[in-house]
């Protein structure tokens, strides 16, 4: 068996290609925007879930919030001596957090208190975190540092619901490649955060439950809830599948965005698989007649399929790959993080899954190759004496 | 039969549309036989079947009684597969459209039939081009096939049925889109060939196609029934 | 020149840079393993919860800390809050899985 065969078949597709030059390259532009949006969702929704599994992989296993009149209520500390006492519960500790609404820059911010230290090497923070019980010191997010032109050492001032300016030091800020998390936080110590959303003693804002062995994370839940009617525990796993449906709607959404351009190859390859233009059919006909197996007719047709769909991914999932990666997603940011007085600024890591390249790769080249052979079959198997009739 | 019978046909019949109300009966029992080496034109009124009886001969299209057989191969009831190999292998056709295709330069149209073998292309391109060349036509080798006179056109087409070296070379109504003069150099290269040993068949109804003295045999026919088998010379 | 050669090689070169770019980010994504350290490190100091990535409004800031006294929000899992979360339930996420593994269960 030679190669040549099959060569040859390609170089003649390809030139029959280039007699429709203008028709062809409209069929890969259209077929490669197609593919460079798919693909862009798909890169891009893959890295963000990662990353935001990874960095979330460490968040509290359990955390219990309290309810009033089916709403969420601050809770009082000294519950979580009666969830402590609940078999599998390693130790409860009091959160203590809260927005804040900054009205010259009309942003929120998150107001947070340390849970311990950060060591020494962690590079994504300039200055350091203040310590629970320290005072007037914080350290912030990237965010809130450049709408309010702060640096280390310079004073944040916070209005306490009395009306009173409170100064804050600032100790540290939290760097660029952190945004995804830090962008809008306000970190200040215990009595700080008490003094600033005027909380009572005794009473947080909900409480972080450990859990000695993580598979038993849903029995202690029920167990709180059983406990504890009015109490609302929030599993880890919530967490994360809740950000799994939440990127995944938002590219839904992106999607219909574009949904103009997947219609418009939709009707292209509709177009395609529904019939062989009269041109097409002749030149089948006049091939047969001059020799050509219907054998290679076909893989003159599957040949076609490939170049084009080959073409057209390979410009469309690199493309994809420099907009996502290169250019930051830049066409389909505002979509992805809705609209806000403030963006964080994050670079995304390049998580890549192969397998759902893969997918793409054979979505689109597969049925694109069967819907080139499929109409040209019928042609392929006629008899060429038409075409000696002309 | 002789031994070197080419072409031999028994009581081959086409029906088109058979059964339905626009049957046509366009070829009715023909036999005859064509010599390897003969000069031969099949002749007679429009629409008497003349192009369906070359396209039998040609392998294009299979009959619906009778057989046909080519170099010793009964085509009527061969798979598609060995049709194609005897159309690749034996024949030359020249259609009255010519049928070159649009968007191809004239070298590129020539080489068309050999695409799917196993020569490379630059063996087939100089073969393409040696064959222009005999027929006068190597300045128009990089043109494209749109812009070429009919007798351009047609010598396109006469090396595109050569490239292959075939045996039997046949050509529907080849002087229809040619004027007296390109009628006669038509005659003259297929004297040529006949010459080199190719047997020749030519369907036409041009008094300067089957007057032509090289004629060696008139096939004469009506209504797709034969009428005349005539050996000259 | 033989146009299925451009071709394949065309191919292949495509193929050579995009399987260099999954290369490129899998080298990428391990020189910033100390980053991605970091950050969990911050996420588990401050005990966050939730990525901060969307600021538009207070109750999209903690997706999973559900903000019942804010507009439009109805349930933990509501992903949305307008105008899905007005039109449908909130789908059931307890049945569906992930496409990443989050760690062990
Ligand atoms: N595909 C077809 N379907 C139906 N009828 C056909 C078909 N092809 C040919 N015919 C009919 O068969 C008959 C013979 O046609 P054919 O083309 O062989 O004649 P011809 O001798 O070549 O005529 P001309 O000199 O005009 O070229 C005609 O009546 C024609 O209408
Ligand atoms: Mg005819």
């Amino acid at each position: 068996m030679s190669l040549t065969k099959h060569i040859n078949i390609l170089d003649y597709t390809l030139l029959s290609l280039l007699r429709r030059k203008f028709r062809n390259a409209g069929i890969i532009l259209v077929f490669s925007l197609v593919i460079c949006i798919t693909g862009s969702v798909l890169l891009l929704t893959y890295a963000f879930k990662r990353e935001a599994v990874l960095v979330l992989g460490n968040v509290p296993e359990l955390i219990v919030q309290k309810m009033t009149a089916g709403r969420h209520e601050l809770i009082p500390v000294s519950l979580g001596e009666e969830i402590s006492r609940i078999p599998g519960v390693s130790g409860v500790e009091p959160r203590y957090w809260g927005y804040y609404f900054d009205s010259f820059t009309k942003a929120n911010y998150t107001v947070v208190t340390p849970g311990g230290r950060l060591s020494e090497g962690n590079k994504l923070l300039q200055g350091r975190l203040p310590s629970a019980e320290e005072k007037g010191v914080a350290a912030i997010g990237g965010g809130i540092a450049r709408t309010r032109f702060l640096g280390i050492d310079d004073d944040l001032a916070l209005f306490s619901p009395d009306g009173k300016l409170r100064n804050f030091r600032v100790v540290g800020i939290f760097q660029a490649p952190s945004e995804l998390l830090t962008f809008d936080l306000i970190v200040i110590g215990k009595g700080d955060l008490q003094e600033l959303f005027s909380l009572p003693p005794g009473i947080a804002t909900d409480l972080v439950v450990g859990v000695r062995n993580e598979t038993e994370a849903p029995v202690i839940a029920r167990k709180i809830r059983e406990r504890i009617p009015d109490s609302r525990p929030i599993l880890r796993r919530e967490i994360i599948r809740t950000y799994d449906a939440v990127f995944s709607w938002r590219s839904g959404l992106i999607l219909t965005l574009f949904a103009g351009a997947l219609a418009a190859f939709a009707i292209l390859a509709w177009d395609k698989a529904t019939g062989l233009s009269a041109d097409e059919r002749r030149e089948i006909g006049i091939l047969k007649a001059l020799g050509w197996e219907t054998s290679d007719i076909l893989e003159m047709k599957f040949w076609e399929g490939v170049a084009i769909s080959l073409t057209s991914f390979f410009l469309g999932i690199l493309a994809a790959y420099a907009h996502i990666f290169f250019f930051d997603a830049a066409l389909f940011a505002p979509a992805l993080k809705g609209w806000s007085v403030i963006y964080p600024r994050f670079h995304l890591v390049p998580f890549i899954d192969p397998y759902q390249i893969a997918t793409l790769l054979s979505l689109t080249v597969i049925p694109y190759i069967a819907s080139t052979i499929i109409p040209s079959w019928k042609a392929a198997v006629t008899d060429p004496d038409e075409v000696v009739r002309g | 039969m002789p031994a070197d019978t080419i072409i031999s046909t028994s009581g081959v019949t086409k029906y088109f549309n058979r059964g339905r109300p626009n049957e046509v009966l366009a070829v009715n029992g023909v036999t005859f036989a064509i010599r390897k080496g003969d000069f031969s034109v099949l002749k007679g009124p429009s629409g008497s079947g003349k192009t369906t009886l070359l396209s039998l001969i040609g392998c294009m299209t299979r009959p619906t009684a009778g057989s046909v057989v080519v170099a010793g191969r009964d085509a009527s009831h061969l798979p598609e597969r060995f049709l194609a190999e005897i159309r690749r292998k034996t024949f030359g056709f020249i259609f009255q459209q010519f049928h070159l295709i649009p968007g191809m330069s004239v070298l590129q149209n020539v080489m068309i039939p050999l695409y799917p073998t196993d020569s490379t292309l630059p063996d087939l391109k100089r073969r393409a081009a040696a064959l222009l060349d005999s027929l006068d036509m190597s300045k128009r080798a990089a043109f494209p096939v749109q812009g070429l006179s009919g007798g351009e056109q047609q010598r396109t087409a006469i090396a595109r049925a050569l490239i292959n070296d075939p045996d039997i070379i046949l050509a529907d109504e080849p002087t229809a889109h040619l004027d007296t003069a390109l009628s006669k150099d038509f005659m003259e290269i297929m004297k040529g060939f006949r010459d080199k040993g190719k047997t020749i068949v030519i369907a036409s109804h041009d008094p300067l196609v089957f007057e032509d003295p090289a004629v060696g045999l008139i096939v004469g026919m009506r209504d797709g029934s034969l009428t005349e088998l005539k050996r000259r010379g | 020149m033989n146009r299925a050669f451009v071709f394949l090689a065309g191919a292949g070169l495509c193929l050579l840079a995009l399987t260099g770019l999954l290369f490129r980010s899998a080298a990428t994504v391990r020189q910033q393993g100390n980053t991605v350290r970091d950050m969990t490190e911050i996420a588990a100091c401050l005990r966050l919860t939730d990525i901060s990535f969307s600021h538009d409004a207070r109750y999209t800031r903690h997706p999973s800390q559900a903000d019942l006294f804010s507009a439009f929000q109805d349930h933990p899992g509501s992903i949305e809050h307008f105008p899905s979360g007005s039109v449908s339930a909130p789908p059931d996420f307890s049945g569906i899985g992930t496409a990443i593994s989050a760690g062990k269960r």
